[in-house]
């Protein structure tokens, strides 16, 4: 890595708008632009917390009323789930299972890219995950409670909701051990908590910048509380980069068993389209790829409103669309391996079902699905495309609202179609569109309040991947060559 | 941890070290070990015979399609760690080419009784006749062989060309390697999951599994890593790369090989779990067979022996960072990777046609013939191209990189 480029480059990529081709023999593009030192990064991405509440932006204010708004919508509609009960939806035999179900997998899926760029990518060294690592972060927990609000209600007597949990009682009831649905309960709430615990552990340096950089009473008491009475020494460095290490490699494993276990809750069944031994590993590539296209969604807009385009660059661009790309064509395969299997097998059932699948009467949801995980993602081969902010935002549109079609396709088309054709039936949802908008308006608001009062980039892990943090550093212009990138975050100050 | 660090010297095989030796030693192997089960496969033993020559033939080429994988993903994420023994993988790729050779026994002599479906016939097997049928089959054996020597030879090729290639040449040349691999990795993981089906899974046509495939590139890249290990700390021996092939790489390697361990473990029991706990007759058929016989001792040896051992073992940062440790863990790590392949093949040997009987576990000698021919087939060939040509691509742009490689 030349750590010299990084401030000699004279046309900035970012403002230029076309890209450096890579090159091998100049080295790595750098991972912050502009020329920036640690104050300025701290500056850049404290700026937006330290608005005075007064003094909120009224565009933010409008977005965050908007997103309330529908938060709001969300728990009325909670409401008159309890009163009704799910005879507000179109579940009916033989499709017992729709949009709950359907959400909830969106949901968690979206999750676990928050967990791959914090936890696998930091394991495998991934520097570049500095600057999108937090709020990826903060997407997955915000999509996980999402996911089991979802779960939840999803019940029926949403009151009864706490035999999932294996609490000695008078009747001596236990949940059902052997079934993957309380395995989800367990794989869920595991992954929530070691979610949240990671998040915090690597916002409490932040935190604590914030703190000292608090003009009044109440900001230095709030972040200083959660700062945990961070001082920056190098014991406490030393004992974070521990936490932090073990915390990821707790976190790693939970990429794969979450989504696992929501795909056993499909493959254990005797279902001809749910029953299939690729779905462990497809559904977590499948979850990384929505994840990804969700992070995209996000960050993109995040990114241009707070002025953080030295810090998210056109390279975590271009890598976050290179993981979609990769992502998507596993899906792609798992897909295709899926359709060949029920052909090869030379079973009926599994024929069928794959037939209706793509022809019968949810064709339309098949070909959504197949286009936008599949065929669209395609066009990120291209470095034209895959490095342009407007089309990776479309495309990540496209990649959300396949992600929600392929869960609907294996939920319902596989069970619209019974053994027993007098029951067969027409899935048609009834008042499951606010189920659907109003999770996303809770997302939207925790989102943007998170934006609001928490630094959305991980300054003092940004800052370690950055030339000065190295113990070679000796000023810029005159190190162009030699290891750069070796310093660990302890070293930073 | 001083800036530049200089270019290794030590980069060819002297002449009369074992690895020069390599072509005429496995050769010897392969005549003696491949002579000795083809010989067997004349005569009442051919079925036997066969099935241990398919045995060997998947364990052996699972090494050499890991380390196309392997290269294919290497250049695809513009990996720098790995550029100090990127060649070596490069040469065990290469000799992919000459497994056309060795599958030919299992296309002639082999086919009728390795293949049940060549043969029988009944009502699911007819619904499979557009697949499972001898034209497509050879045609598809065919292409397989076509993609997997096509990528190895250009890979193979162009990264040597390197060695010799202008200041100016050599970042066209990279770029060359980038454009193929990514789109190599299609044809890669296609054609690799493709043979998986048409070689083991049909050796029991009413079976299927849509995770198979997956489940031999697990196998593949983990014998792959296992087999790097040794293979560096063999040249090392020797004096290749003695300085350049550091702990810090080891431990990389080390990581891989947990890592892939685990992966490994996770695609079979996910495929085991789900087949058992939906308990379809159509599907458990295949852990029907591995369960009687004595083969249930395998069966139950493969979870403890190739995941709960390995698993504890490689955890340890010492362990990765211990070269006779790691070696000790790659050792084991290939000897259970012929464990599984075993596993996968035997199993179905005299279980259809005449004389049909329940699958029992018996070791025979053509096991271990077919399997020292095979690999002594297979280190002829990496012995030959690697004694060719440099053992490092001295002149990649990103040698630099891995040479100041570091973990912290």
């Amino acid at each position: 890595m030349a750590t010299a480029t990084a401030q000699t480059l004279p046309n900035d990529i970012n403002t230029r708008g076309d890209v450096v081709l890579e090159d091998p023999i100049a080295g790595r593009e750098p991972l912050v632009r502009g020329g920036h030192d640690f104050h300025a990064v701290t500056e850049m991405v404290c700026k937006f917390n330290e608005v005075e509440v007064k003094k909120t932006p009224k565009s933010f204010l409008a977005g965050l009323s908007l997103a309330g708004a529908v938060a709001t919508m969300f728990f009325g509609y909670v409401g008159y789930l309890f009163w009704e009960g799910p005879g507000i939806w179109g579940n009916n035999n033989p499709v017992g299972w729709a949009w709950d179900i359907v959400n909830f997998v969106f949901w968690v899926g979206i999750g676990h890219a928050g967990t791959l760029i914090s936890a696998i990518l930091y394991l495998f060294r991934q520097k570049w995950r500095t600057s999108i690592n937090r709020y990826a972060e903060a997407m997955t927990i915000f999509a996980v409670i999402c996911a089991s609000m979802c779960v939840a209600l999803h019940t029926g007597r949403i009151w009864m909701d706490y035999y999932l949990f294996p609490l000695p009682n008078q009747m001596g009831l236990w949940p059902n051990f052997r079934s993957p649905l309380e395995w989800d309960v367990f794989a869920v709430n595991t992954y929530f908590a070691v979610s949240l615990l990671f998040w915090f552990t690597g916002l409490v340096p932040d935190f604590a910048t914030l703190r000292d950089r608090a003009t009044n009473k109440w900001r230095q008491r709030i972040y200083g509380f959660l700062a945990l009475g961070w001082r920056g020494s190098m014991r406490h460095w030393v004992t974070y980069e521990k936490a932090y290490q073990i915390l990821a490699a707790f976190s790693a494993p939970l990429v794969l068993s979450v989504h696992t276990i929501v795909s056993f809750d499909f493959a254990v069944s005797q279902l001809p389209g749910w029953h299939t031994t690729i779905f462990p590993p497809y559904f977590v590539a499948g979850a990384i790829f929505s994840g990804f296209a969700m992070v995209n969604t996000l960050m993109l807009p995040a990114r241009h409103f707070l002025g953080l385009k030295d810090l998210v660059t056109v390279r975590h661009l271009e890598n976050i669309n290179k993981v979609i790309l990769l992502t998507g064509t596993l899906v792609g395969y798992a897909y295709g391996m899926e359709f060949f299997v029920a052909a090869y097998s030379g079973n009926e059932y599994e024929g069928f079902t794959f037939i209706n699948r793509s022809f019968g009467p949810y064709w339309w949801a098949y070909w959504i699905m197949l286009s936008c995980n599949v065929v669209t993602p395609q066009l990120f081969w291209f470095k034209k495309i895959r490095t342009s902010v407007g089309w990776s935002f479309v495309l990540s549109i496209f990649v959300n609202i396949g992600m929600w079609f392929e869960r609907f396709v294996i939920t319902v088309t596989s069970l619209h179609r019974d053994f027993l054709v007098s029951s067969w039936d027409y899935f048609v949802p009834v008042t499951e569109v606010f189920f659907l908008l109003g999770t996303f308006g809770l997302f939207f608001t925790l989102f943007l309040l998170f934006v609001r009062f928490f630094p959305v980039i991980a300054m003092s892990e940004v800052k370690g991947v950055m030339p000065e943090a190295n113990p070679h550093w000796e000023g810029y212009g005159d190190h162009g060559h030699g290891h750069a990138a070796h310093a660990a975050a302890a070293e930073v100050h | 941890m001083s800036h530049a660090i200089e270019k290794p010297k030590d980069i060819t095989i002297p002449a009369g070290s074992l690895w020069a030796k390599l072509p005429m030693l496995g050769g010897g192997a392969a005549v003696i070990g491949l002579g000795a089960t083809l010989a067997a496969s004349f005569g009442e033993g051919r079925a036997r015979a066969m099935f241990s020559y398919l045995f060997a033939f998947e364990a052996v080429l699972a090494v050499a399609l890991g380390a196309l994988g392997w290269v294919l993903i290497d250049h695809t994420v513009r990996a720098s760690w790995s550029t100090v023994i990127k060649r070596i993988a490069e040469t065990v790729a290469v000799t992919l080419p000459v497994f056309v050779l060795l599958w030919v026994p299992i296309g002639t002599i082999g086919f009728h009784d390795l293949y049940p479906w060549t043969h029988e016939a009944d009502a699911v097997l007819d619904r499979k006749r557009w697949f499972l049928s001898n034209g497509f089959f050879f045609g598809r054996a065919a292409l397989y062989f076509v993609i997997w020597s096509f990528l190895s030879w250009t890979l193979y090729r162009t990264s040597v060309k390197q060695d010799t290639a202008s200041e100016g040449e050599l970042k066209g040349l990279t770029h060359r390697l980038w454009r193929l691999s990514a789109p190599g990795i299609i044809l890669y993981a296609l054609s690799q999951s493709f043979q998986a089906i048409d070689w083991l899974m049909s050796l029991q046509p009413h079976w299927y599994s849509t995770m198979f495939g997956v489940y031999y590139f697990a196998a593949s890249i983990l014998a792959f890593y296992a087999f790097m290990v040794l293979a560096s700390m063999g040249l090392q021996r020797a004096g290749v790369m003695k300085t350049a092939i550091t702990t810090e790489h080891f431990h990389d390697m080390g990581k891989f090989l947990y890592g892939y361990t685990v992966f490994w473990a996770y695609i079979a029991f996910s495929q085991f779990m789900l087949i058992w706990y939906a308990n379809l007759p159509e599907e458990t058929v295949f852990y029907m067979v591995r369960n009687t016989g004595g083969w249930h001792y395998v069966s139950y040896a493969l979870p403890v022996l190739h995941f709960f051992v390995p698993f504890f073992f490689f955890l340890s940062r010492h362990v990765k960072r211990n070269r006779v440790a790691l070696a000790c863990g790659a050792v084991w790590t290939l000897v259970m990777h012929c464990v599984d392949l075993y596993w996968l093949v035997l199993p179905n040997y005299g279980t259809h046609g005449e004389g049909a009987h329940e699958a029992v576990l018996s070791v025979g000698w053509t096991d271990v013939a077919a399997l020292v021919g095979m690999a002594g087939a297979f280190l002829a060939v990496f012995g030959y191209f690697l004694t060719k040509n440099k053992v490092v691509g001295i002149n990649d742009p990103r040698l630099p990189e891995s040479l100041a490689h570091e973990n912290y």
